[in-house]
């Protein structure tokens, strides 16, 4: 897409009638690409009729660029590549599983039916099949408030230790962003061996100190702590990295002009801080909420979901991989889903009505 | 080139080659055949790979080649699973737990052998040398039927690691003597002869605080006697209950009884119950780890490997590690002997086990080529040389004329055990309902494990569940 | 800096406003932090550098050095560069000699893969991040949130018509296939990224460029896009990050020949017939962290730069 014939347009002209052979004729397109796609997968095979389809679909995408072109869409404009590589990659095979949930279907059967809402009624209220979802949302909810709490927290604190120029601030830094660097498996692994009770170096040194037999993961408290503690440690530092990028762009003028007016440390964070760092606070708080709700392989590396820490992430693989239940699956998902919107809707009108007040 | 001229160019070249098949009946083009194979990254495969390229010459005289995909353990089913039920047709030989067969035969994944084992002799010949446990646990679908669908790839069963420096020690058999009025078993033959009493005593006899004395020395750890698994993920409790409960005159829910069987009153009688309070019991004498439900196979494998435990029962599959020096502590130490066994009410040993290993099965969109050389490819590989070799090398075999053979027992100090084992090996589920059977199973004994519920209400609970999803799926009337 | 600040007064060490500078005292307290902040790392890559049969000693070994006998003798251990090697290269059956690994070629899959597709990600995000900020569409917030929703759900819900959709295409086992859903799934969090950045310039430079006759290109490239190069490089690195250690996707959707680090990686997890071989799995890991961390390193100077011109807030 070339921005720079883009400013040197025509002024607007008036929209094509549905009829005129026109390249900014997108009601035509989307007629006639709709009659070739339905023509082609009527009567070649899929193989072919993929193609055409893809086709016809350019075509229509063709005519909605050079219509907003020539009419000044420009944020429609913007937005299309990322939205068609999204559309393709990601919402179409979404809604296709949202379409498995309404039917009954194991991905390791041939046979298909449509059974309405039952998928959903079986995973919420079903004798055998609800409790186990149940338990999984309510240890869900437990690690997203602790995890997310302590990666704020932490994050928070660690980013407040680096937004001073310090000597050697890059070289420290960096040692802290390193966690989130490393592969899930890797550091997974590597905690299981760190909590050990025969080999681990946390229970050599509690057993040093108590004389006892110390074990972390034999009790649900402590397995909940040893996720926790993994998970935050290793993604404390993308909050942290965020807080920073705001911090450092709070104009320094703006501190200056405050040590001048004596302003107290507690006002100058709240009206010079955090506003600056405000967005960004929310956005860490926002990815890392739908981050945790997927927690799945920590827990899978730690406990395979002993002592009751079966998050529902997890729950969902045993659901949708290992049974092969891929529309049960699939209802369960899109429970999730509904609790995720429900809860970052929450967040983001809390956000905005804040945004208002101040 | 035009698409009607390819189409003419291809129309002349197959009258060519169809008069000169006319004209010269032996003319046979060799052609280049590829057979795509799914197999778990570990040596028994990596073993059947280097062979082929090595040795492998077939008959027919086309040009075949194997294309392996080695895919890490912990992923495999989830990498195979996705692979079949996406129907992206990728693979044409697949390595296979014994119990994915139902879900993957139903699925229609999993091609039928009979036909090709009717129609060539020898190969029937090759493959009825198989030992019968073996056979029906990899083979067959249903369960004991005369369905025949995999091949063994490597076939495994259960065994007792043993370090002979710690057992063998004097001050250890005197004091063990003077405690139990019995010899502590050190040799292979005396490891045999093991019950789970025996076993148990072993696990109370060691219990060795970091200092105290161990085979004359003071101990640099915390030492234990015994470990197997108990853990949570996959079978790694299952596999080494279900030899308890068979020992011990339970049952699991048996597929061969189909719609007769029960679970209910089966799977949580008064003698599983039993059997499975023995082998919590047991529990206590192991290594911490196995108090916190994450006592897998390989857990219990490494603790035994680094020297923290006299026993360890576990799968021959894992036994190459322990005798590398780079990765054991105990590569000089090691006796193998069977799995022990619970003293009938005769006097005589009552042995079961849980059979473990993997077949590996053909696809059913292997074209009538590939299935030609395949079916080669898998005579060959169990033939008795070949076998032999893989032995050797560190693999196993399930065909009677190898494994019989003197020489089978000096590859590998498990070996011994090996022939005797066969015997009494079961297998469980290979109905397409496996992975739900499992895992809730799993989940059972894991919250019996970790000392939140006791042998009854866990059997209980897998009972009631069992009955009424193999109801609901038609296998219990 | 804000928060400190009390602390930092009361206990007498610097007098700090703003983005300040402090001092060695300061520098001491960081480190001391930083430093049990990355301890577990450090041990992940000193077992990179033990000799193999040490990786489960008890007592854990701690260090290569004693450093002049600081540290007792009984936690040291003599570094090896063997578990290197062995990720490359090493006998995979009994009595056997050394065979490739492969992992040369998983590294660099990683690169290409990763690299491909967080650019691809950054191109397109970022210019729709700038049409969302500058030139809202009607119902602008809801497509902002539905394109947060692709990210709500896990990788498993959509793996099987992936999977399907891509063997359909013929992209399953190419790079192409893997980049562009890579890319999708770094899409969202570059364009919520960069939008909070863009929202954060203020439009006057913007609006007096373009009295001034800019054009709208030159305004994006020359005025709005210098202002948010710490955004760009904090995108950068996050979305390096998450797609160089994904996991799910590059497992079922990467062939032999495409299959990148994190799926390999379980060759150590599970290795050779037994558990975890703790010396390789650590020697991987180290090798594959350097690239990002590198990366990491030279890209934070544009991410503590600051956005320190121009920024007037709306």
């Amino acid at each position: 897409m070339t921005m720079h014939a883009m400013s040197a347009i025509e002024p607007t002209s008036p929209p094509p009638g549905v009829l005129a052979i026109r390249a900014d004729n997108w009601r035509l397109a989307i007629v006639a690409g709709l009659a070739l796609s339905i023509f082609a997968a009527l009567t070649l095979p899929a193989s072919v009729s993929f193609w055409v389809v893809g086709v016809a679909a350019a075509m229509i995408a063709a005519a909605f660029v050079v219509n907003a072109y020539r009419r000044r869409y420009y944020g429609g404009l913007l937005v299309a590549p990322a939205i068609a590589v999204l559309f393709v990659m990601n919402i179409f095979p979404l809604l296709w599983s949202l379409g498995l949930s309404f039917f009954a279907y194991q991905s390791n059967q041939q046979s298909i039916r449509f059974v309405g809402l039952n998928n959903y009624i079986k995973v919420l209220t079903n004798e055998i099949a609800a409790p186990g979802n149940w338990s999984a949302l309510v240890n869900t909810a437990l690690f997203v408030v602790l995890t997310v709490s302590a990666q704020m927290m932490v994050g928070f604190l660690l980013a407040m230790l680096f937004a001073k120029q310090f000597p050697l601030r890059k070289y420290l830094l960096i040692l802290v962003l390193t966690p989130m660097m490393l592969s899930v498996v890797a550091s997974g692994v590597f905690f299981t061996y760190y909590y050990d009770p025969t080999f681990g170096i946390l229970s050599y040194v509690m057993n040093a100190i108590t004389g006892g037999q110390f074990i972390l993961m034999d009790s649900k408290a402590g397995a909940v702590a040893g996720i926790v503690f993994a998970d935050a440690w290793m993604w404390s530092p993308f909050v942290m990295l965020l807080v920073l990028a705001g911090l450092v762009s709070v104009p320094k003028y703006l501190y200056e002009a405050a040590a001048i007016d004596r302003v107290s440390a507690w006002r100058r964070f709240w009206s010079i801080t955090f506003p600056y760092i405000r967005g960004l606070l929310m956005l860490a708080l926002l990815f890392r909420t739908i981050e945790a709700f997927k927690l799945a392989d920590l827990v899978i590396l730690l406990t395979k979901g002993g002592n009751d820490t079966m998050t529902i992430s997890y729950h969902l693989i045993r659901i949708a991989n290992e049974q092969n239940k891929t529309s049960e699956g699939a209802a369960i998902s899109y429970v999730m889903l509904f609790m995720v919107i429900v809860l970052t809707n929450l967040y983001l009108y809390l956000a905005n009505r804040r945004n208002q007040e101040s | 080139m035009s698409m009607s001229r390819k189409i003419k160019g291809a129309v002349t070249a197959a009258g060519v080659v169809a008069s000169l098949v006319a004209v010269n009946p032996t003319f046979v083009r060799a052609e280049e055949v590829t057979l795509t194979m799914a197999v778990p990254d570990w040596p028994p495969t990596r073993i059947m790979k280097k062979f082929f390229d090595e040795q492998y010459k077939p008959k027919s005289g086309n040009t075949v080649k194997l294309d392996v995909d080695f895919i890490p353990w912990p992923d495999f089913y989830t990498r195979v699973n996705a692979s079949l039920t996406s129907g992206e047709q990728k693979y044409n030989f697949i390595v296979s737990d014994s119990q994915w067969l139902g879900a993957f035969v139903e699925g229609g994944y999993f091609r039928q052998i009979n036909d090709l084992l009717d129609a060539d002799p020898d190969f029937m010949k090759t493959f009825m040398e198989i030992h019968p446990n073996p056979l029906n646990a990899y083979a067959t679908y249903p369960h004991k039927s005369t369905n025949y669908y995999g091949f063994p790839q490597f076939p495994d069963v259960l065994v007792n690691f043993a370090r002979k420096d710690v057992l063998c020690h004097e001050a250890e058999q005197a004091s063990y003597m003077a405690k139990y009025n019995k010899k502590l078993p050190c040799t292979g033959e005396e490891l045999d002869a093991m019950t789970w009493d025996d076993f148990n005593n072993v696990g109370e006899f060691f219990r060795r605080k970091k200092g105290e004395m161990l085979a004359g020395k003071p101990a640099d750890d915390d030492f234990y006697g015994i470990a197997f698994q108990a853990g949570k993920s996959y079978d790694f409790s299952s596999m080494q209950i279900n030899g308890f409960i068979w020992q011990m005159g339970g049952d699991v829910w048996d597929e061969t009884k189909v719609p007769n069987g029960q679970a209910e009153g089966v799977v949580n009688s008064p003698e599983a119950v039993k059997a499975l309070e023995k082998y919590l019991n047991l529990i206590d004498y192991m290594p911490p780890v196995a108090k916190t439900g994450t006592m897998d196979i390989f857990k219990s494998d490494e603790l035994f490997r680094e020297g923290k435990v006299a026993m360890n029962i576990d799968w021959i599959g894992l036994g190459e590690a322990s005798l590398d020096p780079k990765s054991s502590k105990v590569s000089d130490k090691l006796v193998v002997g069977m799995m022990p066994g619970t003293m009938g009410a005769d006097g005589k040993m009552v042995r079961w086990s849980n059979i473990g290993g993997q077949p590996f099965v053909l696809t059913t969109w292997t074209t009538p080529q590939q299935t030609a050389e395949a079916v080669e490819f898998v005579k060959w590989w169990l033939s008795a040389d070949i076998q032999n070799q893989f032995a050797a090398g560190g693999g196993q075999s399930a065909i009677k004329s190898v494994y019989s053979d003197p020489k089978y027992v000096t590859y590998r100090p498990w070996n011994r055990a090996w022939a005797a084992s066969l015997d009494w090996q079961k297998d469980v589920w290979h109905v397409p309902q496996f992975f739900e059977l499992l895992t809730q199973q799993q989940d059972q004994f894991d919250l019996a494990i970790t000392g939140k519920q006791d042998a009854k209400t866990t059997l209980d609970n897998i009972a009631k569940f069992q009955q009424s999803l193999l109801t609901e799926a038609g296998l219990i009337q | 800096m804000a928060y400190g600040i009390s602390i930092w007064e009361r206990l007498g060490i610097r007098k700090s406003s703003g983005v300040s500078e402090a001092g060695w005292g300061h520098t001491a307290f960081v480190a001391l932090i930083s430093f049990i902040y990355f301890l577990p790392v450090l041990f992940i890559i000193f077992t990179a550098i033990k000799p193999q049969g040490l990786a489960l000693s008890v007592p854990p070994t701690l260090s290569p050095t004693s450093l002049l006998g600081l540290i007792p003798e009984q936690f040291v251990f003599t570094p090896t560069l063997e578990n290197f090697g062995s990720v490359f290269s090493r006998v995979m059956t009994a009595g056997s000699q050394p065979e490739a690994t492969g992992f040369d070629r998983f590294f660099l899959n990683s690169i290409v893969i990763a690299t491909a597709s967080v650019v691809l990600a950054l191109i397109f995000g970022t210019l729709a991040a700038y049409g969302f900020s500058r030139y809202p569409l009607k119902g602008n917030d809801t497509y902002l949130f539905i394109i947060l929703t692709t990210r709500m759900l896990p990788a498993i819900v959509v793996v099987i018509p992936v999977i399907l959709m891509f063997r359909t295409v013929g992209l399953s086992g190419s790079y192409l296939g893997i980049i562009l859903l890579y890319t999708a799934f770094n899409l969202a969090f570059t364009i919520w990224m960069m939008k909070s950045f863009f929202d954060e310039l203020s439009t006057d430079v913007e609006d007096a460029a373009r009295i001034d006759g800019s054009s709208e290109v030159k305004v994006f490239f020359k005025i709005c896009l210098p202002q948010v190069v710490a955004g760009l490089a904090a995108t950068f690195v996050f979305g390096l990050i998450l797609t160089w250690n994904e996991f799910l996707f590059a497992l079922l959707l990467t062939g032999p020949d495409t299959r990148t680090v994190p799926v390999a990686m379980n060759q150590a997890v599970s290795s050779g017939g037994r558990g975890t071989d703790w010396t390789l799995l650590a020697a991987i890991e180290t090798l594959f962290l350097i690239p990002v961390f590198l990366v990491t390193f030279f890209l934070q100077e544009h991410l503590l730069r600051g956005v320190t011109f121009g920024t007037v807030k709306k």
